[in-house]
C-alpha cells in the first residue's frame, strides 16, 4: 500500500510548498469537501441510497458549535458532539420510515426534510434567522480549536479525513461493508441471503450523518460564521453527491479524487469569472452531472479501470 | 415435516396467482414443482420464502409459523431460494457474491471467505472467483445463485428454474450438482419446465395449475394423469414436448 502513503505525504507537504493564503485556502476547502463527500459515500455510494439532503447533517454540525458559543459562551468544540447527536436523531427520523419502502422515497425525503430545516432555521431568531451566527472573533488556541491562521485547520482537516478513510477501508473488509454493497446491487436478493437490509441502511446513514456533522462543525469553527445557505443550502448536498459521483461513488478514494478535481475547478471558474456568486456553481455542477450521467456513470474510478488496461498498466482489482 | 403450506393464496388485484395451494415437504425430499406458464409457481415460491405476504393461508417451517416472516428471517431459519431471473450482484465478484451469503453463518471475513471458496469449488466456479458476476452469462449466474444460497447454509432450497437455458453438458453437470447438494442433507423443491430434470431428480412431483396443486405423486405416474395433460396441452403449452 504505497500509494496511500505517498498521497498522505503529498497532502502533508502541500502547505509548505504552496504556503500562500490562496493555495492554503484551496487546500482547506478541498479537504473539507473530501471529508463531506467521503461521509456521504458511506450511505450514498456503498449502500446506493442516494441522499440529496445531506446538508441537514452538515448544517446541524455547523450550527451547534456556534449556537453554544453564541448563547452560552461555551467553546465551539462543545457543539461538535451535540451536532453529532442531532444528526443521528435526524438520520433516524428520515431513515426509519423511508428505508421500509423501495424506490426513491429516501432521496425525496432527504430533500424535503433538508429544505424544511433550512426554511425553519432561516426564520428562527434563536439560530440567527437569515443572518446566521458568528463564532469567536479571535483565535483562542488548541483547547477549543479556534485559530487565527489556516494552517492548523489544514492539518486538523487532514487528520479527520485520514481517520474517516481508515474507518471506511476497515468497513470495506467487514460483513457490514459487504452487506452495504449487496444492498446497492440488489435489495431483494440481499434479503433472500439474510442481509438485514433496513437495519444495515439505517446504520450506514447514521454513520454517514455523524461524519457529515463533523465536517459541518469543522467548517463553522474554521470560518467562524454560519448562515442557512452555507449550512443547509441545497448546494451543500449537491456538492457531496457530485464530488463522490465524479471520482467514483462507492469507492474508497472516489470522493477524494472528485474533490481534487472539482474544488480547484470551482475556485478557478469563480476567480476567472469574477466569482459572481452561485450562478456559475450551478452551471458547473449541472455540466458535471450531465457528463457523468451521459458518459461515465461509474465516475472516474470506472473510467480508469476501463482505460488503464489498454495502456498496459497494471492496476489493482 | 419440514415445511407445510396450508391453503395459501396470493391475489394481485382480481388475479388469483396462487389459489388455495397446499404442500407438505418432508426433510430430505427432492420435490419437482411443475406447471404451465403463469400457473403461479414463482409466486408460490415467493410466499414460501417470505418475499410475498400471502393473502390467505399459513406456512409452517420446522414447527414455526413463518407466514409473515421476512425474507431475511427465512434465510436465518434455513429457507434459501434462487430467482427465476438471476439476481446476482452484477458488479461484485463471484467470490464476493458468495461471501455475502456466507456471512450469514460466518460473521468474520476470514471464515466467510474460506466457506465461500469451499462452496465455489463444490459448484465448479472456483476458477472464476475473481470475475465480476455480470461477465458470467446466464448459466454461470444461475450457478452462482445456487452457490450463494448454498453458502447461507439452508435446510430447504427452493430452485426456480435454476437449470433452465443450459446446454446438454451443463445440464448434466447441474443435475449432478443438485444431487451433491441433496446428499449433504439439503431438502429441495425444484421448479423446472425441462421434464428430464424432473424425471431424473425428483422422487415426488407436484403439478400446479391456476394457482393450486392439481396432481402429485411419482413422476412417471403424474405425467400420465388426464388433468395434467389437459393443463398443459389444453393451453397449448410450449414446453411440454421439450423433453431433451
Ligand atoms: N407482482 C405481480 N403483480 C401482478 N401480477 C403478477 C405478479 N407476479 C406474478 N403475477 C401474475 O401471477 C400469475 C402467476 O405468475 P408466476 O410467475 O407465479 O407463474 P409461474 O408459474 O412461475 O410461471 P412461469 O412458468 O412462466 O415462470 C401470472 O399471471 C403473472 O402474470
Ligand atoms: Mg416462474
Amino acid at each position: 500500500m504505497k500509494a496511500p502513503i505517498a498521497l498522505a505525504l503529498a497532502f502533508i507537504l502541500y502547505p509548505f510548498v504552496f504556503s500562500n493564503a490562496f493555495y492554503l485556502d484551496i487546500g482547506v476547502a478541498l479537504l473539507l469537501a473530501a471529508i463531506s463527500a467521503s461521509a456521504w459515500n458511506i450511505v450514498g455510494g456503498y449502500a446506493g441510497q442516494v441522499s440529496v439532503g445531506h446538508c441537514m447533517f452538515f448544517g446541524a454540525g455547523a450550527y451547534l458549535p456556534l449556537l453554544v458559543y453564541h448563547h452560552w459562551q461555551l467553546p465551539p468544540v462543545v457543539g461538535v458532539p451535540l451536532g453529532i447527536i442531532v444528526s443521528l436523531v435526524l438520520a433516524v427520523i428520515v431513515g426509519m420510515p423511508t428505508f421500509r419502502l423501495t424506490g426513491h422515497y429516501f432521496s425525496m425525503a432527504t430533500i424535503a426534510v433538508a429544505e424544511l430545516i433550512r426554511l425553519v432555521i432561516g426564520t428562527w431568531d434563536f439560530a440567527g434567522a437569515a443572518i446566521g451566527l458568528q463564532g469567536p472573533a479571535v483565535g483562542r488556541g488548541w483547547w477549543d480549536l479556534t485559530f487565527r491562521g489556516e494552517l492548523p485547520y489544514y492539518f486538523i482537516f487532514l487528520a479527520v479525513l485520514i481517520v474517516l478513510l481508515l474507518v471506511i477501508s476497515t468497513i470495506e473488509r467487514t460483513r457490514f461493508g459487504y452487506y452495504l454493497r449487496a444492498i446497492k446491487a440488489g435489495e431483494r436478493a440481499a434479503r433472500s441471503l439474510g442481509v438485514p437490509v433496513r437495519r444495515t441502511k439505517l446504520y450506514a446513514l447514521m454513520l454517514s450523518a455523524a461524519f457529515t456533522s463533523i465536517a459541518g462543525s469543522l467548517y463553522s469553527i474554521k470560518t467562524g460564521f454560519i448562515d442557512p445557505e452555507s449550512g443547509f443550502g441545497i448546494l451543500v448536498s449537491v456538492q457531496m453527491v457530485i464530488i463522490a459521483a465524479l471520482g467514483g461513488a462507492g469507492t474508497l478514494y472516489g470522493p477524494l479524487v472528485g474533490a481534487l478535481i472539482l474544488i480547484p475547478l470551482q475556485t478557478a471558474t469563480n476567480t476567472w469569472f469574477g466569482g459572481g456568486g452561485t450562478g456559475l456553481t450551478y452551471i458547473l455542477y449541472g455540466g458535471i452531472i450531465v457528463l457523468i450521467a451521459r458518459f461515465e456513470p461509474g465516475g472516474l474510478h470506472e473510467m480508469w479501470h476501463r482505460i488503464a488496461p489498454k495502456f498496459g498498466k497494471r492496476h489493482a482489482a | 415435516m419440514l415445511l407445510s403450506a396450508e391453503n395459501v393464496s396470493k391475489t394481485f388485484g382480481s388475479l388469483r396467482a396462487v389459489a388455495g395451494a397446499n404442500l407438505a415437504i418432508d426433510e430430505g425430499e427432492i420435490i419437482g414443482l411443475i406447471g404451465p406458464n403463469g400457473a403461479g409457481k414463482s409466486t408460490f415460491f415467493n410466499c414460501l420464502a417470505g418475499d410475498t405476504l400471502p393473502t390467505t393461508g399459513r406456512i409452517v417451517f420446522d414447527g414455526r409459523d413463518v407466514t409473515r416472516a421476512s425474507p431475511e428471517e427465512h434465510a436465518e431459519l434455513g429457507v434459501g431460494r434462487t430467482f427465476q431471473v438471476p439476481a446476482t450482484f452484477e458488479d461484485l465478484t463471484v467470490l464476493d457474491n458468495v461471501m455475502v451469503g456466507a456471512f450469514l453463518r460466518h460473521p468474520h471475513r476470514g471464515a466467510a471467505r474460506e466457506h465461500a471458496l469451499q462452496v465455489l469449488d463444490l459448484v465448479g466456479l472456483g476458477d472464476r472467483q475473481n470475475l465480476r458476476a455480470r461477465s458470467l452469462g446466464t448459466p454461470g449466474r444461475k450457478r452462482l445463485e445456487i452457490a450463494r444460497v448454498l453458502a447461507t447454509g439452508p435446510r430447504l432450497m427452493l430452485l426456480d428454474e435454476a437449470l433452465a437455458g443450459l446446454t446438454p453438458v451443463e445440464l448434466q453437470q447441474a443435475i449432478a450438482l443438485v444431487k451433491k447438494i441433496h446428499q449433504t442433507g439439503v431438502t429441495l423443491v425444484i421448479v423446472e419446465h425441462i421434464m428430464e430434470v424432473i424425471m431424473t431428480l425428483a422422487a415426488r412431483v407436484i403439478v400446479f395449475n391456476q394457482g393450486h396443486v392439481i396432481a402429485q405423486g411419482k413422476p412417471a405416474d403424474v405425467v400420465r394423469q388426464e388433468a395434467v395433460i389437459e393443463a398443459y396441452l389444453g393451453r397449448g403449452h410450449r414446453n411440454w414436448r421439450k423433453k431433451d
